[in-house]
């Protein structure tokens, strides 16, 4: 035996004591490890490379108002960009209300839209019948698997912003590593029906020669419209999202709040199991004194004890979240919120060091105060 | 004066412990003052409450005097610092609990292992020791038991085990045999007795038992914290 292996051993003397602390660590460092990975895909990574390419310019004032179509010329000629292509929300339903049956549509311009997002995989054939149907439609390959369409099928989206249902046939399919689980169709099938969506466009989607010329692009578009009727915002698309996730509310404020309140709920877990167990062994330290252990050592044993527990609950909480992640993002109802998330390394480091810190704080002041109990009254204790 | 011979190995000196409790004060140990030689087996006796646990603690540098003086194998040991007095006890004493204090979680082995975690000795070291001292209680062969696998009188053959397994000189046993019952009380104070004559520790045992100081060379009484004299 050595000092460690005790230290194991005390660990899981009482074991059913020892599995729920675990239990309960577990479980909050599950929730600290989701709020962590949703914090991180939302405001800390900067998105795939090819997104860091592209530009999103929409109303200055908010994305309800659109601008004005004959923008994107003047887009087109700023110098850095490649691409400019038009995207208007539609916002239309897909059979039901279900959850599962939820994913965005946009209109667009089949002409272009794929060079913009020229890393995208289309067939060159499905490309073609898309640009010749006017209602023709693509979605991504992963969104038709799910919700079990292939080329040729008829795809009907009931009306909501716009007085008009669309009747589409899928004409193709696209691959991309990138979380883009919509559906496109050409923008002039809403125009025609519905004549004041005619020369309006929701949003502009750009593709820049190089990353470094995107703060530049970006400045220089805002510069054009800044004496214009209607005012423009060019941001990164990543910077685009996380506008939209903050028009939830503060999810920041929320995140890092509900982080807060679980490592607190834990530390008050452990520091409770830790003072249980030190309280029922007064005796055994000052034993241990007797037979010559110092106060130092007796206190890295109930250190190492406190953090060996929490630690392993830490792992397996994290663990756990790393699996329910990558459930939701597979899932049909979230998927479409957090497509592509997972819990990466750090992450998971930073939720093992967060347990072994709490484990350490939580066990050092019923530690230390057994460490220096005198030998005479530990061996008087009954108990 | 000490002789070659005879060496004194503990050497107290008005020893004075009183405790305070409340407003009035607890005088356990009285101006005691006594010369333990080398080798000896000397049996403390005394009523309940009369300081034989508060002078053993004393020789054991787990308790310090209010007054008075203790030599023990030469050394003060109330100038030690905490971390040497650990230390010294860990090498020189070996200490036998009434109520045996083994750790539940751990083996008859990893008990008696547990002091030499603290020393240098490798793995292979430790066990030769272990079981040495197991041989030597007459335990070989319940290695890794429990204790709650053991009966008292094996539980506390396990303890003597484990305080001498680092080769301490003095052993301190503090009623040793009042848990246990006439036959085992019997194996360990034989026990006690072959360490004392062939293992030559001292051995200082506070017993109530008559029958138990009876395997003792010299009883010594307590009486409310003063030393009768011998
Ligand atoms: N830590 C302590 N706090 C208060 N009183 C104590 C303490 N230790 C011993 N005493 C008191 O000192 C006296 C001697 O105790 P002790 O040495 O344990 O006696 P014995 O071992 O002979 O029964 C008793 O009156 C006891 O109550
Ligand atoms: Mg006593």
């Amino acid at each position: 035996m050595t000092l460690t292996q005790f230290v194991a051993k005390n660990a899981f003397r009482n074991r059913r004591r020892s599995a729920l602390t675990m239990l309960s660590i577990g479980f909050s460092l599950l929730l600290l490890t989701l709020m962590m990975t949703v914090y991180r895909s939302f405001y800390l990574s900067k998105g795939s490379p090819e997104s860091s390419l592209r530009l999103i310019t929409r109303n200055r004032v908010s994305l309800v108002f659109s601008l004005p179509i004959y923008y994107r010329d003047k887009i087109k000629a700023v110098p850095g960009v490649v691409e400019v292509v038009p995207a208007n929300w539609f916002g239309g339903l897909y059979l039901d209300q279900k959850p599962e049956h939820f994913f965005a549509q946009f209109g667009t311009d089949p002409q272009d839209f794929f060079k913009v997002y020229n890393t995208w995989k289309i067939p060159p054939d499905q490309l073609a019948a898309w640009q010749h149907d006017q209602a023709g439609a693509v979605a991504s390959a992963a969104l038709a698997a799910r919700q079990g369409w292939k080329i040729g099928d008829r795809i009907v989206i009931k009306r909501n912003i716009y007085p008009v249902d669309l009747e589409l046939t899928l004409r193709g399919l696209y691959n991309t590593d990138e979380p883009a689980d919509s559906l496109y169709f050409n923008m002039k099938y809403v125009e025609e029906a519905v004549p004041r969506a005619k020369g309006a466009a929701g949003i502009f989607d750009i593709r820049v020669d190089s990353a470094a010329a995107v703060p530049r692009v970006a400045s220089a578009i805002d510069a054009m419209f800044k004496n214009a009727p209607r005012q423009t915002k060019t941001e990164s698309e990543k910077a685009f999202q996380l506008g939209f996730v903050n028009s939830l509310g503060n999810v920041k404020a929320f995140i890092l709040g509900i982080s807060l309140a679980v490592v607190f709920a834990i530390l008050l877990v452990s520091a409770n199991t830790m003072a249980m167990s030190i309280r029922e062994r007064v005796r055994e330290v000052a034993v241990l004194k007797t037979l010559g252990f110092t106060r130092q050592t007796i206190l890295k044993l109930f250190v190492g004890e406190a953090v060996t527990v929490a630690l392993m609950g830490g792992i397996l909480g994290s663990l756990a979240a790393g699996a329910l992640v990558s459930v939701i993002a597979h899932s049909p109802s979230m998927g479409f919120f957090f497509a592509g998330i997972r819990v990466n390394v750090p992450t998971l480091l930073v939720a093992w060091l967060v347990s072994a810190l709490v484990g350490l704080a939580s066990a050092f002041f019923p530690s230390y105060r057994a460490s220096r109990m005198g030998i005479v009254e530990g061996l008087r204790h009954i108990g | 004066m000490p002789t070659a011979a005879e060496t004194t190995i503990v050497q107290a000196r008005n020893l004075q412990k009183s405790f305070k409790r409340d407003s009035f004060e607890v005088k356990a140990l009285d101006d005691v003052s006594i010369d333990i030689a080398e080798g000896e087996f000397l049996a403390l006796m005394g009523p309940s409450g009369s300081g034989k646990t508060t002078l053993l603690n004393m020789i054991a540098a787990i308790d310090r005097p209010t007054g008075g003086e203790l030599l023990v194998m030469g050394e003060n040991i109330f100038r030690l610092s905490d971390q040497q007095s650990a230390k010294w006890r860990n090498e020189k004493i070996g200490y036998i609990f009434q109520s045996f204090n083994l750790i539940p979680v751990l083996t008859a082995f990893e008990n008696v292992e547990l002091p030499l975690l603290l020393t240098k000795l490798n793995k292979q070291e430790r066990r030769d020791h272990v079981l040495t001292a197991l041989k030597l209680v007459g335990l070989e062969d319940r290695v890794h038991h429990l204790p709650k696998q053991l009966s008292g009188g094996q539980e506390q053959r396990v303890a003597i085990a484990r305080a001498i397994v680092t080769d301490p000189q003095i052993l301190l046993a503090d009623e040793p045999t009042g848990d246990l019952d006439s036959h085992s009380a019997a194996e360990v104070l034989e026990i006690m007795t072959r360490l004392n004559q062939d293992a030559k520790k001292t051995v200082v045992m506070v017993t109530h038992d008559p029958h138990a100081a009876a395997y003792a060379h010299l009883t010594r009484h307590l009486e409310k914290g003063m030393l009768l004299p011998a």
